[in-house]
């Protein structure tokens, strides 16, 4: 069983408690507009490009069986493109392999209370290799953590379920249309699952909620969402401020971002207290 | 008025408004500027100067420092004494016959002894030397064993002239009360003892001297102990005092740099650990100093915390709180780890539990070693003599015979420091160092010195050490592992074409240059093909020096370092195989070449703690820098402590964490080669600083100004 895979990165303290590491997998079924990894976003195997780092050496070009024209994803211009302006985002991984690299910073996940967290994309539409992963990791002992936006059908979460110890659970906003108008999708399921997950689940589950200056960033929308957060039984909420550090991202991939604002400190502190 | 912190959370505030004046003042030059007003006292006016023994040249200096050295009462201090003489800034003893130049070289590098003085007062330590000079007959002895009485009555004319100086003021009660007593009597409470210890400190400053203070919980713990349980003295009161005396002890911060390019004076502070009989020392001393750094920012006093398998969570977190706010103050010893080598170098265990460092981090037994080390560049043997330059009619067959030929040539190195370092010096005479410079007022706080009637410097103290370092050794691992990929696995240069690019720095080699650069992981990503090439070439050193150890009197072990070196080798060095150019700052200690560590600081942990560190018996440091937003969250605090409990699991030595400032990221913007592995995360968004364009650049720099 293999899974597509962009990125895995060790040495992350904020994907959860102590010290992490965090496979990110690739495809997700929401199209937020905002979002700070374009490049999770396809389920296939991208190639990106950063402009700034080519040198215009040409060596891709020999090397490719489409003289660049089209591109199959076979990596070959990214392995002999000397200055990393070409990348392969996305490979394939069996869950041994990222096993492996999961437990290289085992002794630190103990020592911080750390663990593995799986993110994305939304890492839960691959949910067998998900089910593996974790069941693998829990039975070695690594506290594992699943970071979800939560558009998924309810039996994903219940094949999970008892292999993980810990949801990172988005929630962009209360309201259906303006999910709508933000992701591409209803958020009926998502609120619908968080509902059953806290019923159900007797795990943790943090809330996330990202604020996006000039999207959800209304007071309404958000004390809506943390009337709905505070009926569940789960003591973290965690409120994220929009960041534009993904939209060079967009460049390398060729594509438009679209522009948001960053939320002053002063609002986040108010919409703190919301929670 | 507020400290300097890189982090945004603010420093919190405990002490009183007065004492954060005061502490602002001194970290802001003000007594620096003053102690620079006066460089040193003159020593024309003395007939026969120029005929009398180096020991008697000594005595004048001290006596003449002693009686005219600037008077300097700050207002409102709690603890008094200061050196207040230019020179001393610059490691010479601030006393000149001849104005043009420098007269005497002082001491550094060594943690003296202070709990003598606090047991028996200097009193105490003229009884002892009055002792001996009665015991011995040799007159060399006689004379150095007066010149110890004479530089205690020195300490006695300048102890007094602030005595004097006191009385003429008001507000100074208690502590003209406490200078009746110390350092002369012993120590009876804990405000004495912080008194007493700072005057022992100012005057071997006054005299040129840089030492370190050592395990300053252990010196005052038991005291305060004391006064906290009859009601003496509440916390908060103490904190006050013994933040006076860091305050104090910023007096030669003049905003220029030193002799040694770091501004640092070597004061070395020891904390928490076992002592003599295995029990943790970790007291409210030790919590206190950790507030006033973090409050007051001042790094003139470096702080190592002893960490062991079984150190309270409490204070690791406080560790890592103070660490957060950066500057680097707070490292770690692995303290277990550090027992063990010391073990295997075969002090004796409770010996070997008494240990702090020298200048730096190099361990040894306070008031009872006399150690230096010989610094050289491994990387310049890698390339001026096995690769000879780079000469273009070398040719390796395989990687092995490479790698064989390195630690051959590594080994002659060793032989020649043996050689030139450690015979020479024992030459002339088989037990004593001859003709060293004097510098009796350290004598006054080793521990064997006064009975052995022997200096310092002549072989004085109980252990005498002398230890090779190697630096750039990563930068070794990294070129031994780049020929071997790029040469003869991957086989896509010749070898003797890459010598040729080497000696042409590059030229027109550009895209070779970049592939091997941003195609191969090394030292410091956990990649154990290169790690195990540093890691068996420190073990082979190790042992290279092990075989000359107990040759002589003087031990030879091996150590890592480069301290600020790296930066003065860079123009001597030619290029590097892993696609540096010439004249590039590489590693520093046993920390990765900057630019090449793309994995974090877990990773970089694990590259380093691969050598078996223990056999490197005089120390091998680390450095991790975090971005400040990085580490800007609750979650950070558990992180770092983790970090700091992976490092002691897996057999590190010393580490020191710190954040990177704006400066480092705005350097990283115009060389990113050199910091691939600055890393910017946001909850579950990651990248890498220099991947980024330009104007997202701007916007981390930006926020990381506030
Ligand atoms: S990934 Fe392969 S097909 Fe695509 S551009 Fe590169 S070389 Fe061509
Ligand atoms: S190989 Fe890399 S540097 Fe060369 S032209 Fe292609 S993308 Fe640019």
């Amino acid at each position: 069983m293999r899974a597509k895979i962009f990125d895995i990165q060790r040495n992350s303290f904020v994907d959860g408690p102590g010290i992490r590491t965090t496979v990110f997998l690739k495809g997700c079924n929401l199209n937020c507009k905002w979002c700070h990894n374009p490049e999770s976003q396809l389920p296939k195997t991208q190639l990106l490009f950063y402009q700034s780092k080519c040198v215009s050496c040409g060596r891709c070009k020999e090397v490719c069986p489409h003289a660049l024209k089209t591109c199959e994803w076979c990596g070959r211009c990214a392995v002999q493109c000397p200055t990393g302006a070409r990348e392969v985002c996305g490979k394939e991984y069996t869950v041994e392999e990222v096993f492996c690299e999961v437990a290289k910073d085992r002794i630190f996940y103990q020592t911080s209370g750390g663990g593995v967290t799986f993110s994305g994309g939304e890492c839960m539409l691959q949910i067998e290799f998900l089910r593996e992963i974790l069941k693998k990791c829990k039975e070695q002992g690594i506290h594992t953590a699943v970071d979800t936006a939560g558009d998924v059908p309810w039996e994903y979460f219940e094949k999970i379920m008892s292999v993980t110890d810990l949801f990172l659970y988005d929630i962009k906003c209360f309201s259906d249309n303006l999910h709508r108008e933000g992701t591409g999708n209803s958020n009926e399921l998502i609120l619908q699952n968080l509902q059953k997950l806290s019923e159900q689940f007797s795990g943790d589950v943090i809330i996330r909620v990202p604020v996006i200056g000039g999207f959800n960033d209304r007071e309404e929308e958000l004390k809506q969402i943390a009337t709905f957060v505070k009926k569940l039984r789960y003591k973290k909420t965690e409120l994220l401020p929009y960041h534009e550090m993904g939209n060079y991202k967009y460049e390398a991939l060729g594509r438009q971002y679209t522009s948001y604002y960053v939320p002053r400190q002063e609002e986040m502190e108010k919409y703190r207290t919301f929670f | 008025m507020e400290f300097y912190t890189s982090s945004k959370y603010k420093r919190p505030i405990r002490l009183d408004e007065k004492t954060r004046e005061f502490a602002y003042e001194s970290l802001h030059c003000k007594y620096g500027r003053d102690t620079r007003k006066v460089p040193y006292v003159s020593l024309k006016h003395i007939a026969g100067y120029e005929t009398m023994s180096a020991l008697d040249q000594y005595n004048c200096a001290i006596l003449e420092i002693a009686k005219t050295a600037p008077i300097r009462i700050c207002e409102g201090e709690l603890v008094s004494g200061a050196a207040t003489l230019g020179d001393a800034i610059g490691h010479n003893v601030p006393a000149r016959f001849d104005d043009t130049r420098e007269e005497m070289r002082s001491v550094s590098h060594l943690t003296v002894d202070f709990f003598e003085v606090l047991e028996i007062g200097m009193d105490g330590i003229r009884a002892k030397a009055e002792e001996a000079f009665k015991k011995h007959v040799d007159p060399e002895k006689k004379a150095f064993i007066k010149s110890c009485i004479h530089c205690i009555e020195c300490m006695e004319i300048w102890h007094n002239r602030y005595v004097e100086a006191l009385k003429e003021k008001t507000g100074f009660e208690t502590v003209l009360e406490n200078l009746k007593t110390v350092p002369f009597r012993p120590a009876r409470n804990f405000y004495e003892a912080v008194q007493s210890i700072w005057c022992c400190f100012a005057f071997l400053r006054l005299c040129g001297n840089w030492p370190g203070i050592g395990r300053i919980d252990v010196l005052l713990g038991h005291y305060l102990k004391a006064d906290l349980e009859c009601g003496k003295l509440t916390l908060e009161e103490a904190r006050e005092i013994l933040a006076h005396f860091f305050i104090k002890g910023c007096e030669w911060i003049t905003g220029e740099s030193c002799v040694s390019g770091d501004a640092q004076h070597y004061q070395n502070i020891i904390l928490a650990g076992i002592n003599e009989c295995g029990h943790e020392v970790t007291n409210e001393v030790t919590y206190l100093v950790l507030d006033i750094i973090e409050e007051t920012g001042i790094s003139d006093f470096p702080v190592t915390v002893r960490i062991n398998k079984n150190t309270e969570e409490k204070l690791l977190r406080r560790v890592a709180e103070v660490i957060r706010f950066g500057g680097g103050v707070v490292a770690v010893y692995n303290e277990d780890l550090v027992l063990e080598s010391l073990a295997d170098m075969g002090y004796p265990q409770e010996e070997a539990r008494k240990f702090a460092n020298d200048g730096c981090w190099e361990v040894q037994i306070p008031g009872k070693t006399n150690f230096s080390y010989v610094p050289f560049d491994g990387l310049k043997i890698l390339q001026h003599v096995t690769l000879k330059d780079y000469d273009k009619t070398l040719d390796f067959e395989d990687f092995e015979t490479l790698f064989e030929q390195y630690k051959k040539d590594l080994r002659e190195q060793i032989e020649m420091i043996y050689r030139q370092r450690v015979l020479e010096k024992l030459q002339e005479d088989n037990v004593h160092f001859k003709t060293a410079t004097p510098c009796t007022v350290v004598a006054l706080f080793e521990q064997s010195c006064i009975e052995r009637g022997i200096s310092y410097h002549e072989g004085g103290t109980v252990y005498n050490v002398i230890s090779p370092h190697i630096g750039g050794l990563p930068d070794v691992a990294n070129s031994l592992y780049a020929i071997k990929k790029a040469v003869f696995d991957e086989k896509i240069v010749s070898f003797k074409r890459f010598m040729k690019i080497l000696k042409e720095n590059w030229e027109n080699e550009e895209l070779l240059r970049k592939h091997i650069l941003n195609h191969y992981q090394y030292y410091g990503n956990d990649n154990d093909e290169v790690d195990f090439i540093a890691a068996e070439i420190l073990d082979d050193f190790s042992d290279m020096c092990r075989k000359y150890d107990k040759e002589t009197p003087i031990r030879f072990v091996s150590g890592v370092s480069t301290f600020g070196r790296q930066v003065d080798w860079a123009p001597m060095r030619l290029a590097a195989p892993f696609g540096r150019k010439s004249g590039e700052v590489l590693s520093g200690n046993l920390s990765p070449t900057p630019g090449t560590d793309t994995s974090g600081a877990a990773a970089i942990i694990q590259s380093y703690c691969k050598a078996d560190l223990k056999k490197q018996h005089t120390g091998a440091a680390l450095d991790i820098g975090f971005i400040p937003s990085n580490i800007d969250s609750d979650n950070a605090i558990s992180a770092i402590v983790g970090l700091i409990k992976g490092f002691v699991r897996l057999g590190g030595y010393f580490m020191q964490m710190d954040t990177v400032d704006r400066a480092t990221l705005i350097e990283a913007q115009k060389n990113p080669a050199n910091y691939q592995n600055l890393s910017v995360r946001v909850s579950g968004w990651n990248a890498r600083f220099v991947t980024m364009s330009k104007e997202w650049q701007d916007m981390i720099i930006e926020k990381t100004e506030k």
